[in-house]
């Protein structure tokens, strides 16, 4: 658990943080949301304590931060960044493996881990691990910070903008894979974007910052539904909140499922349990059906959902 | 290999041409009664007679031929002629002599014609040129370089080139020679490895402290700026005040002239190339990853010695580099100041109006600052990150 207790942060006269009080609990992604400059890095690394704050309280575990030995604090804490800080004189393998080998493990230990998370992350083990950095694409490179940050199996994650420089495909690919990634882990996350979609999709609560101040700290269901001011309400967008809301629960939640699952004959655009009420929607659309069959991730027919379930499911 | 799809190659053609004209058209070697007198000249077929000038020409025309179309295969035999050229090249020199030596004058020597450096070099031209075309590993272009320093090593050896004269002037001060050697490496390189460690603390407090930046490298370009020679006669007179209040400086050999004030100088001017490009280097490393480092967990120490540091060596050793090649070169004026070295050959030989004997000074400075120029070219090149 992460507690922040009136945290000031001033750079000379400009206050960049402005007393914040937040807690993360253990197991939860917290969203830090804004625009730029709004605050959301140096909130961010005053709690690896990158940045000295100026006033206020850091806990971790109920530990005041400024008691631990800066680097042990850091060791335990992962941290990914926007652009990737990857060493470019290392390779892959060597990247990922720096965290295990400021904490001194064995080589081998060292070792299966690398591998394990350029498995986990997508990346080919035997391939991957001996490229430069400068050989990755920006998916790749950004892989690759992501688990090196997760290398040394740190209890809490930080991440500043990490998909922020990706183009729009790869980030949706490398959203989906945080995702299963946190469903398996379950590390406490601080994630730091300016993309609302980004935080709406990964959170379990969204902070939205501005001007050094947390405006509203709330599940993204409750940012939705009841935004605090008219500064979240448009960070939101009026024009399809009802979309996004529709976007935060999938379709294994609202479908009527069948008794027994069958194997029927592959069909080309299917609708699986774990897509959102929102790709749902958008296929009725499209095919102009009130009711279509849903398939599980091994591709069996589970149930089926009608349209009033979803419209019910996501009011 | 896409090499093969290219259009023709002009250079070699045109380099081999250029080197067809030279050797036909000026002196391939001198004879010189003795060593002061500037002697008569010879051209390739007066030197060596029609087999020399028959064996040359054609050797011309092939590699003519051979670069109109230039397939892999005929880039590997262009390689290997033109390298067997370069070595065997002093051989011409060993038919000169046996051919027009006189016999019975003792003092009679031969020496380097005009014709003679130009075929070398067009040579040597179409040789990099080649090795740069066929994108020579570093492996093959030092094999090749070797292969020539050794052929020339051994010919000049040889008992038949005992009468050129540079190999006089060699065997008239052999120990002076390798005494020179020695002077002229101890001052230059422990001039940069002085300098080096100085430049080393020098930009880590610039790095430090921002105040310091500027009194600091200002300081440093402007002793570059002094021309060396002022330089050198500016340290004389403290030097020698200093050694004469303190006599036990005199028996250190620090006195007004010889090696301590060439020393004092040397430093002084490899402060600026070796600070600026550590300071450079070192705030060059991209700003993330010493975040991303400092955020993983390293300490300032850990930071330094395994990123800064690291990232940083290529840039700091091309600081060397040119220190060094500078140093080498300086180091030859610093005889002036009495401060040994190959330098005491040039200026004794412009003093006796002996070329040779300059030649016998500033080619082993030429060669020195070359090695040294490949040396640590290859040390940038494997430490840059691929
Ligand atoms: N090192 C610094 N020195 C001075 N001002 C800073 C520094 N870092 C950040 N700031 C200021 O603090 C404010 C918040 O910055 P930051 O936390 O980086 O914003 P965000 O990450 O939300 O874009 C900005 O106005 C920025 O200009
Ligand atoms: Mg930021």
């Amino acid at each position: 658990m992460i507690e922040l207790k009136g945290v000031t942060r001033r750079f000379g006269d400009a206050v960049a943080v402005d007393n914040i009080d937040l807690t993360i609990e253990t197991g939860e992604v917290c969203v830090l949301v804004g625009s730029s400059g709004c605050g959301k890095s140096t909130t961010l690394r005053m709690i690896n304590r990158l940045l000295p704050r100026t006033s206020g309280e850091i806990l971790v575990d109920g530990e005041d931060i400024n008691n631990a030995d800066p680097e042990a604090l850091r060791l335990n804490m992962g941290y990914a960044i926007q652009s990737t800080g990857l060493f470019p004189h290392w390779t892959v393998a060597r990247n990922i493996g720096v965290v295990p080998d400021l904490l001194k493990w064995p080589a081998r230990k060292r070792d299966e881990r690398v591998s394990e998370l350029l498995t986990l992350l997508g990346l080919d083990p035997a391939a991957d691990a001996i490229k430069y950095p400068h050989q990755l694409s920006g998916g790749q490179a950004q892989r690759v910070g992501v688990a090196r940050a997760l290398a040394g199996d740190p209890n809490i994650l930080l991440m500043d903008e990490p998909f922020g420089a990706l183009d729009a495909i790869t980030r949706e690919n490398l959203q989906q894979e945080m995702l299963r990634i946190q469903r398996q882990l379950n590390k406490t996350t601080v994630f730091v974007t300016h993309d609302i979609d980004e935080a709406l999709k990964l959170a379990t609560r969204i902070a939205v910052m501005d001007q050094g101040r947390i405006i509203q700290h709330d599940t993204p269901e409750a940012i939705l539904r009841r935004p605090a001011s008219a500064f979240v309400e448009n960070l939101i967008g009026k024009g399809d909140r009802g979309l996004k809301l529709l976007g935060l629960r999938t379709v294994g939640d609202v479908m009527a499922r069948h008794a027994l699952p069958s194997q029927p004959e592959p069909l080309a655009e299917v609708l699986k349990e774990t897509d959102s009420l929102r790709i749902a929607l958008s296929i009725m659309v499209w095919q102009n059906s009130g009711e279509l069959p849903v398939f599980s991730e091994a591709g069996e027919a589970v149930g089926t959902v009608t349209r009033e379930q979803l419209l019910q499911g996501g009011a | 290999m896409p090499v093969s799809t290219k259009p023709p190659n002009r250079v070699i053609p045109v380099l081999a041409l250029a080197a067809f004209a030279c050797t036909w058209l000026l002196d391939l070697g001198v004879v010189q009664p003795n060593r002061i007198v500037s002697g008569t000249g010879y051209g390739l077929y007066a030197a060596t007679g029609w087999f020399g000038a028959v064996v040359v020409s054609s050797l011309l025309a092939v590699v003519i031929v051979l670069a109109t179309k230039l397939t892999p295969k005929r880039f590997g035999a262009l390689i290997l002629l033109l390298t067997t050229a370069l070595m065997a090249q002093p051989l011409l020199l060993e038919v000169f002599a046996l051919r027009k030596l006189p016999e019975d004058s003792a003092y009679a020597r031969i020496g380097l014609g005009a014709g003679f450096w130009c075929l070398a070099f067009f040579l040597a031209l179409m040789l990099l040129e080649t090795l740069g075309r066929f994108k020579a590993s570093r492996r093959l272009q030092f094999s090749v370089v070797l292969l020539v320093v050794v052929s020339w090593w051994f010919c000049a050896s040889r008992e038949g080139l005992s009468s050129l004269s540079l190999i006089r002037e060699y065997a008239n001060r052999a120990d002076q020679f390798s005494q020179a050697l020695t002077t002229h490496l101890s001052l230059s390189l422990g001039a940069v490895a002085i300098s080096a460690v100085l430049a080393f603390g020098l930009a880590l407090a610039m790095v430090r402290r921002e105040r310091l930046r500027r009194p600091l490298l200002g300081l440093v370009s402007f002793m570059q700026t002094i021309p060396s020679l002022a330089l050198f006669g500016l340290l004389i007179a403290p030097l020698g005040a200093l050694s004469a209040a303190y006599p036990f400086l005199q028996t250190l050999g620090i006195r007004g002239i010889g090696w301590a004030p060439a020393m004092l100088a040397l430093i002084a001017y490899s402060l600026l190339p070796m600070v600026r490009n550590t300071y450079v280097a070192l705030m060059e490393v991209p700003e993330p990853v010493v975040d991303a480092g400092r955020g993983m967990g390293m300490n300032e120490r850990q930071i330094f010695f395994k990123v800064k540091l690291p990232l940083a060596l290529p840039v700091i050793i091309e600081g060397v580099r040119i220190t060094t090649i500078q140093a080498i070169g300086l180091t030859a004026v610093a005889a002036l100041i009495g401060a040994g070295g190959f330098g005491t050959f040039i200026f004794q030989g412009l003093g006796q109006a002996a070329m040779d004997l300059v030649l016998l000074g500033a080619l082993p400075t030429v060669f020195l600052a070359l090695a040294a120029d490949a040396i640590l070219s290859a040390l940038k090149f494997q430490r840059a990150p691929r």
